[in-house]
């Protein structure tokens, strides 16, 4: 099925740690580095929508009973 | 900008099939307008079923407009099932990956399915005789492709209303109450190999 969304190409000049931890994402997740930048994106702006109606995004660990808001700079 | 792609419907009636199309992009306005011609049919439907003393459908209280605000985000993308100028079927994807939980794909991307409705006028339990019969299916094969698109490598998963897990039992694998979903609904996944088996039209 043909993809509706026109394309468009653009460089991204990443550092060397940057470049390792998307290649690492990328074999972790088994997407390739255009998916995972692409997944970080979408994530990111559905934080960001959420954020801005004034929700918290929240981290929980309930085996040790933890749950820590993320403050994220926005 | 979406694209139309031919797909087939069967016409129960006649024992027939007829061509429709497979939108895959749907605009905001889209959801609004299959809304609108949605409604009406799905209330007079509801009102027999009410005098019949009938079992309404679990998903009676759907409303594509106000879903619709969900497409201002990346995060979602709505397809839909176009046949004689109305919309036959609409499904929600979320574009973010969910992690699969087939053993087999544990872990891995997986394209997750929030809405996916039939028009009430191709719905059993509304009318009797549907109009149309296959847009489910036609939908889920969307899905797949979409998610092969996306790198997901056809994976696909979603939670069922219980009125709806028969269905799904006929393509993917029952993973059992959710105990974390909100409404606790049984959780469907199809994987790599059941999506193989899917696309050539054959169940595993």
């Amino acid at each position: 099925m043909p993809n509706g969304l026109t394309k468009r190409t653009m460089t991204l000049n990443l550092s060397e740690t940057e470049m390792r931890a998307l290649e690492s994402l990328s074999v972790q997740k088994d997407l390739s580095k255009t998916a995972v930048i692409r997944q970080a994106l979408r994530l990111y702006q559905l934080v960001d929508s959420r954020l801005s109606k004034g929700e918290k995004l929240f981290f929980e660990d309930e085996a040790k009973r933890e749950k820590a808001e993320l403050m994220v700079m926005i | 900008m979406s694209s139309r792609q031919k797909c087939r419907l069967k016409v129960p009636e006649r024992d027939d099939l007829v061509e429709a199309e497979l939108v895959d992009e749907l605009s905001k306005d889209d959801l609004v307008r299959a809304h609108l011609d949605w409604a009406p049919v799905r209330l007079e439907a509801l009102k027999r079923l009410h005098a019949a003393k009938r079992p309404w459908p679990e998903h009676w209280h759907w409303d594509w407009s106000k879903k619709a605000e969900m497409l201002d985000l990346l995060a979602y993308r709505c397809m839909g099932i176009e046949q004689g100028g109305r919309m036959q079927g609409l499904m929600m994807l979320s574009t973010i990956a969910v992690k699969g939980r087939l053993a087999v794909q544990a872990g891995k991307a997986t394209l997750y399915i929030e809405f996916l409705e039939s028009a009430p006028w191709n719905l059993r339990e509304l009318v009797g005789i549907p109009q149309f019969l296959g847009v489910g299916v036609r939908l889920l094969e969307a899905a797949v492709v979409f998610s092969e698109e996306e790198g997901f490598g056809g994976r696909i998963g979603l939670h069922s209303l219980p009125q709806s897990e028969g269905f799904y039992r006929k393509y993917m694998t029952d993973l059992g109450l959710d105990p974390n979903h909100s409404q606790r609904l049984r959780y469907f996944e199809m994987g790599a190999e059941q999506v193989r088996y899917f696309l050539e039209g054959r169940k595993p």
